[in-house]
């Protein structure tokens, strides 16, 4: 039932905002703005006692006014009055809430414990699934659904990464970090307090029934029973790649216990082999999530762990070769054929052998194209990182590029392309560029080796 | 109601469960402790055997590499006596003598934590553990893959896949895990337990000590 339920949730043909309001100091304005100019296809429904129209939009008093179904509720009425709202939505028979209310178990008066207490029996009742309470909602960018207090997060593009986050500060940190890497995504979402929602709910949701994730990144603080999370993603089965940013790393191991294994066994270390356990991939830090949640979307999967670097200059070139290494991966040796073929393009003035340095190849983009073709080709690579640092000679290497991504795609091994150039010169060739045909875009060499190194770990762990 | 299972106790039930033991017994006097020895087979080892006393090496209670009858002799003599009058008050129950250990020494682990239930450890032990802090983590129960994988992400696991000695079926070291986990499984009662060292070798493994809690 709950199942079903959040399907609606998460997709709503209409949504009603309780609370609504057209002034800029009320949230409830903010979760009309994100619906509004975020462009909701479905029947929006504000619910305000005092207002007749709000956002041009017709406005009722209650939930019970409203004259069709309402399949999600977006509350931002103050905490108090939230258990009497949810009952109406029971009553309404709304099928999902987003509480974006705080003041529950999180506030150190224990009235908010109670009221949240109260929130979950009326859920319980009318089994009415709860984002939050004390969350900023959630977006989902597939469907065009804004059901957050921030507009912007609708000009992130549409993707497959989904996120499930215990902070919603993190979705924000996230959000915005994928617009500037041009992540794509299919969901973004704040778990707040976790009334009858939590990381199992959400992860059995985006792995069973939404085909639009096909990577789920996850943030966690702290669980007061993680076995849920851990046995739930170890049941999917490797069906969808899941990976996990831990924060909270610094709590220790009791160091009164008179047993070794007491004083070493810190929640952090237990966390990192549970989630190895659980076969989630662990990331260390917001920038990390993004490249290897970007990759894993957008790449073909890769089958070994033997990669070529092929860099403009030969220094980013050398930093993503010895990055490699540390990501697990190989620098792989060229077969004799593709040797020759690359000796044939390059002038013997710069190394030729993997990493490669194209530098020789700068006034022709075509060349540094021609040696990343017969790189692909080449059966012992199973990926590529293509490296471009902007001088004014190989001004035209990413047009060009962009003019031969269909060679890139019939390979199916993955592509991580790491261009830097000034700010406006090849800006909006990354944008059309990034993302498709199985090449992704990382801002640096270390970076796009970490990431490439990830795709390997992940291959690993599904398989 | 906690209570500690240490030294032969903690030995011996381990034993009975299955596992792989260095062969050992509780001595009384110094004439007993030298003919288990003969029993057993030279080289051994001598440890105060107290249920006051978790850390042997603390107190002074070991001796290793006793060669010969004199020698496990003298041992017993002098670890009773230096163990009586720098712990007065702690109950001395015997020695017990045990085969010496060779290869590598391993430490594994059983904790229950509040939020995770129970967690199996795996480590080397010596420096790789005290000063490294490198071992690894799983939730109870675990499979094979994850006893491996529990292996294979020791930053020491080069030191193992490579001893300049001797080949270890690094498999024993899995299959062990696995062992210790259905052990917990079996034994809800097991609070918390430190097998350290476990021994490695092309011979096999077995275990050296260990100390259980156990809530009744």
């Amino acid at each position: 039932m709950m199942n079903e339920k959040l399907k609606w949730l998460f997709s709503p043909g209409s949504v009603a905002v309780i609370g609504a309001s057209d002034s800029f100091d009320k949230l409830g304005y903010h979760v009309m703005k994100s619906l509004v100019k975020g462009g909701y296809r479905g029947e929006i429904y504000p619910v305000n006692p005092k207002a007749e129209k709000l956002w041009g939009i017709r406005t009722y008093p209650s939930l019970k006014d409203i004259p069709g179904e309402v399949d999600l509720a977006v509350i931002v009425v103050p905490a108090p009055s939230v258990p009497g709202t949810l009952q109406e939505c029971g009553e309404k028979m709304v099928k999902g809430v987003v509480l974006i209310t705080a003041g529950y178990k999180e506030i150190e008066d224990s009235q908010g414990e109670a009221l949240e207490r109260e929130i979950k029996d009326i859920a319980k009742q009318y089994e009415i699934p709860i984002i939050g309470p004390n969350t900023f909602g959630f977006v989902n960018m597939t469907d065009g659904v804004n059901a957050s207090f921030t507009y912007e997060f609708s000009l992130i593009k549409k993707g497959g990464v989904t996120l499930i986050s215990q902070s919603g500060g993190f979705c924000h940190l996230c959000g915005f970090l994928a617009m500037e890497e041009r992540m794509g995504m299919a969901k973004l979402m704040s778990l707040g307090n976790r009334v009858n929602v939590d990381f199992p709910e959400a992860l059995r949701h985006f792995i069973e029934e939404d085909d639009a994730t096909k990577v789920i990144a996850l943030y966690i603080e702290g669980l007061d029973e993680p076995r849920g999370l851990l046995e739930m993603a170890r049941s999917m089965g490797g069906k969808k790649p899941i990976i996990a940013y831990k924060a909270g790393k610094s709590e220790k191991g009791d160091s009164a216990s008179r047993f070794h294994t007491g004083s070493l066994a810190g929640k952090y270390e237990i966390w990192k082999g549970a989630l190895r356990q659980a076969r989630i991939l662990e990331v260390t830090s917001a920038e990390e999530l993004i490249d290897t949640a970007k990759v894993l979307d957008v790449c073909a999967p890769i089958k070994g762990n033997h990669i070529a670097v092929l860099s403009g200059q030969a220094g980013p070139g050398m930093i993503a070769a010895d990055a490699l290494e540390d990501a697990g991966l190989k620098l792989a040796g060229f077969t004799t054929g593709t040797q020759e073929k690359i000796n044939g393009l390059l002038p013997p003035v710069a190394i030729r052998t993997n990493p490669v340095d194209m530098g020789p190849a700068w006034y022709s983009p075509q060349t540094m194209l021609d040696i990343l073709k017969v790189t692909l080709e080449d059966e012992g690579i199973d990926g590529v990182i293509f490296i471009a640092m902007f001088a004014s000679a190989n001004l035209e290497v990413t047009k060009t590029m962009e003019g031969l991504m269909k060679n890139i795609e019939p390979f199916k091994k993955p592509v991580v392309a790491c261009f830097t150039a000034p700010a406006g010169i090849w800006d909006e060739d990354i944008k059309r560029m990034d993302g498709e045909k199985g090449v992704a875009i990382i801002h640096t060499p270390e970076r796009a080796a970490k990431a490439m190194g990830n795709l390997w770990k992940m291959q690993l762990i599904m398989s | 109601m906690e209570k500690l299972l240490l030294g032969i106790d903690a030995l011996n039930f381990l034993e009975k469960e299955g596992f792989p033991v260095l062969k050992n017994a509780l001595a009384k006097d110094e004439n007993e402790a030298a003919g288990i020895a003969a029993g057993i087979g030279f080289p051994v080892a001598l440890k105060v055997s107290s249920p006051d006393v978790i850390h042997k090496t603390e107190t002074g209670g070991i001796v290793l590499a006793l060669e010969d009858g004199g020698a496990t002799w003298d041992a017993f003599k002098k670890i009773t006596s230096a163990f009586l009058s720098d712990h007065p008050g702690k109950r001395l129950e015997g020695v017990i003598v045990q085969k010496m250990g060779s290869g590598l020494e391993l430490i594994v682990g059983v904790l229950r934590n509040q939020q995770f239930g129970p967690v199996l450890m795996f480590g080397l032990g010596g420096i790789f553990v005290e000063a490294m802090k490198d071992v690894s983590f799983r939730c109870i129960p675990i499979d094979a893959r994850d006893a491996k994988e529990m292996v294979e992400e020791l930053q020491a696991y080069n030191v193992l896949k490579s001893t300049r000695k001797e080949t270890i079926d690094l498999s024993v070291i899995g299959d062990f895990l696995l062992q210790i986990s259905n052990l917990v499984e079996r034994h809800r009662g097991i609070h918390e337990m430190d097998l350290n060292p476990v021994f490695i070798s092309s011979k096999g493994i077995s275990v050296c000590d260990v100390r259980i809690k156990i809530d009744q």
